[in-house]
């Protein structure tokens, strides 16, 4: 997928992706660690702070408990009249601020006693009196309870019916009388504490923005909450139903049971909270602590949020610092192709992208500047180079040109002579060769004919060949043997012939009338002897030297008479040397089984056919020699 | 075309082998070229290992033995078989240089 983008979207998006991976792996840790030891925290500062309140409505609780628990062992130890009574009572309503009301209710002696039960209450900054002789307290909760477990119990919270409408609770301890060793319940010591400050205490908890603390009664109901039209109207167990959620009833029996916990929590409008419980010990009542848990962790999302921020802002940052790297890599390699495809098209002129860093892009477009400028030379050169191939290849084919239009080539050659006739024919294996042929009549009746072979091939054969070529028709034209021209020649060519180069030729002179061949032979391959018979034989070696060689050389004359019809076939060593694929060489028996083939057909097809045949036999292997033939024929 | 040289009584026995052509023969010239040059003027050439020689490798032998001739030395052929044989047959090498059976047979002979 990213194979075909750019370096520059694969360094953004790789480090960009990886920064952002990296980011988040770190953010997400932070924020789940920060939210563990915020809770943590929290559980702390919330069991601190329910512990504190519970401390705190224990304590008040405790003493009006003490204090009630006091006056009823007063009045169990002591015989009080009706005046002492009352003026306990008072003494203990005025000097505890937490007893809204102080009552000593008596146990009727009898079922028809009139019911005795001094009460004194506050009423604004006075104390009131109620002589409660007219009160049903005998059949009050407060009453009963205590008289019946006979011990010192408080009531569930009530809203008090003397004209305050205030939430008040009861502490009520029995007192006894004990006679002749019987023990007789004597009455119940009540003091009504009213629950205001309960409810101002515990609406004071405030945890966080909207956490709250609430009071549970033994019977679970809610004593105090934030929300008023609750307290003391339902239970936990009556929300629980409401909402239908068994879990709420298990916790709210938990709680009433007396537990401490903190929990996950749903609270009355749904949101998720923690809940901290713990009881107060002296009443039985349960205090929770409510926080929602948005709110526990707005700090946390707060800081993971700057956080994010932050991380956006840095990833952002990378990627404008990325996009630069990336750029300030790739313009310089963008501007470097597009130079080179220039510079492909040939134009050596283009300008490559400055040099601005010595980075490795840097370095390559030195490099690049070092290349364009070394091709741009090696260029010239080459131009240079090949203008003089094609100037020394054109001189070459001028060359060639000019040798083969030393060689005689209209045949046949003698058109109005009878008695003989001549074909001949030249393939140098390069532009120019070594090998050449001529013939002219010296007189009327004798035809001159050489074939030869200078060593070596190429351009220093060819001017030996052409000097060789004049020497020899310039010697030959004065009527001597050749085996005088010969000797002329060697002499010539032999004198300062640093280059120790020679020729190999074979001069013959045919008298035209008589058919008698006088030949010389310097170190030529024998020529082939055609008879009309058909009947083919090679001149024997007479062991000239080439020509050339050195000077002082006497060569044989020899002489052989032809018959009418017959023909001397001669050639130089490229036929009997050419090569096939196989380095064979094509050797004089093939020459010779070639020629008896060929019997019969004229001068000009034998010449062709044993061209034919040596390429044939080549098989497309490369000529390696100069390649010669020329083949008299005396008609008589 | 290989060339190997050995020194017996102030003459040096160069046994050539392979095929001395248009490549080789510069080769072949150099060698004997640096020997001369060393002082060496007395050679036979031990042809019995060579299979082809060429027009060029035959002006190769014709360049040394003029250089030879012109500090007094010599050079003498021995073991001269097959198409060598003929090729110095035929181009009259076999009648100007002097030729020889076997290498003891040249060196036998008297300068």
């Amino acid at each position: 997928m990213l194979a075909d983008r750019s370096i520059a979207f694969k360094l953004i998006f790789v480090i960009t992706l990886s920064g952002t991976l990296i980011f988040a792996a770190v953010l997400g840790y932070n924020y789940y660690r920060s939210r563990l030891m915020l809770q943590q925290e929290l559980e702390n500062n919330a069991r601190n702070l329910a512990l504190a309140s519970v401390y705190r409505v224990d304590t008040v609780l405790t003493s009006v408990a003490k204090v009630t628990e006091g006056v009823a062992r007063s009045l169990e130890s002591g015989g009080y009249t009706h005046r002492q009574l009352l003026s306990l009572l008072r003494a203990t309503v005025r000097d505890n601020r937490e007893i809204y009301g102080c009552c000593a209710a008596f146990e009727p002696l009898t079922p028809h006693a009139r019911p005795y039960g001094p009460y004194f209450y506050k009423q604004g900054k006075t104390l009131v009196y109620d002589p409660e002789d007219t009160f049903q307290y005998l059949r009050q909760d407060w009453y009963q309870i205590s008289r019946e477990l006979g011990m010192a119990e408080w009531t569930e919270p009530y809203y008090g019916d003397n004209g305050a409408n205030i939430l008040m609770a009861t502490c009520s301890v029995p007192f006894y009388e004990t006679t002749n060793g019987t023990r007789r319940l004597k009455g119940v010591v009540a003091s009504d504490v009213s629950l205001e400050w309960l409810t101002e205490l515990v609406a004071s908890i405030k945890v966080l923005k909207t956490g709250y603390a609430f009071l549970l009664s033994r019977n679970g109901t809610i004593v105090t909450h934030p929300a008023k039209d609750m307290i003391m109207n339902e239970t936990i167990f009556s929300l629980a139903e409401a909402r239908n959620d068994p879990g709420l009833r298990a916790l709210g029996r938990k709680m009433i049971r007396g537990g401490t916990d903190f929990i996950p929590y749903t609270d009355i409008t749904g949101r998720a909270c923690w809940l901290y419980y713990a009881p107060i010990p002296s009443v039985g009542w349960t205090l929770a602590v409510v926080f929602p848990e948005a709110e526990l962790l707005a700090q946390v999302k707060r800081l993971s949020l700057t956080g994010a921020a932050m991380g956006m802002a840095g990833i952002l940052l990378l990627t404008v610092a990325v996009v630069f790297i990336a750029r300030s890599i790739t313009t310089p390699l963008y501007g470097l192709a597009q130079a080179t495809a220039s510079i492909a098209g040939g134009d050596f002129e283009v300008d490559l992208p400055p040099v601005r860093s010595r980075d490795e892009v840097g370095a390559l477009t030195t490099a690049f500047q070092v290349m364009k400028g070394s091709l741009k030379e090696y260029i010239a050169r080459l131009t240079e180079t090949t203008a003089a191939k094609e100037r020394i290849e054109s001189e070459l084919n001028i060359a060639h040109d000019i040798q083969m239009g030393l060689l005689p080539k209209n045949f046949p050659p003698f058109p109005e002579r009878r008695e003989f006739d001549l074909y001949a024919l030249m393939a140098p294996a390069r532009e120019v060769g070594g090998d050449f042929y001529d013939f002219f009549l010296v007189d009327d009746t004798h035809l001159c004919f050489v074939i030869a072979d200078v060593s070596g091939k190429g351009v220093p054969a060819a001017l030996f060949m052409a000097m060789s070529m004049t020497l020899i028709k310039a010697t030959a034209r004065q009527g001597i043997a050749p085996d005088e021209i010969l000797c002329r020649v060697n002499g010539e060519l032999a004198r300062d012939n640093d280059s120790c180069m020679f020729v190999t030729t074979f001069c013959g002179l045919l008298d035209t009338e008589t058919g008698e061949l006088v030949y010389a032979n310097g170190g030529h391959n024998p020529p082939l002897h055609m008879k009309r018979s058909g009947g083919i034989s090679w001149l024997p070696t007479s062991g000239g030297v080439v020509v050339g060689a050195m000077e002082g050389i006497t060569y044989r004359r020899e002489r052989l008479l032809l018959e009418p019809d017959d023909s001397l076939f001669l050639y130089t060593d490229g036929v009997t040397e050419a090569m096939d694929l196989r380095d064979q060489a094509f050797s004089e028996e093939r020459l010779e089984r070639t020629l008896a083939l060929l019997c019969g057909s004229g001068i000009r097809e034998t010449v062709t056919g044993v061209m034919a045949e040596v390429g044939r036999f080549a098989e497309g292997a490369p000529q390696s020699d100069d390649i010669t033939m020329m083949m008299v024929l005396y008609r008589g | 075309m290989e060339i190997a040289c050995r020194t017996e009584n102030d003459t040096t026995i160069v046994k050539i082998t392979g095929r001395m052509d248009a490549i080789t023969a510069p080769s072949f010239e150099k060698a004997l070229n640096e020997r001369i040059a060393e002082g060496e003027t007395q050679f036979v050439m031990e042809m019995s290992g060579l299979e082809y020689i060429s027009s060029a490798g035959l002006r190769g032998i014709l360049a040394t033995a003029k250089a030879l001739k012109g500090k007094g030395g010599w050079i003498r052929f021995a073991a001269v078989g097959g198409a060598v044989k003929e090729v110095f047959d035929i181009s009259g090498f076999g009648s100007i240089f002097r030729m020889y059976d076997s290498v003891s047979g040249a060196l036998a002979e008297p300068a």
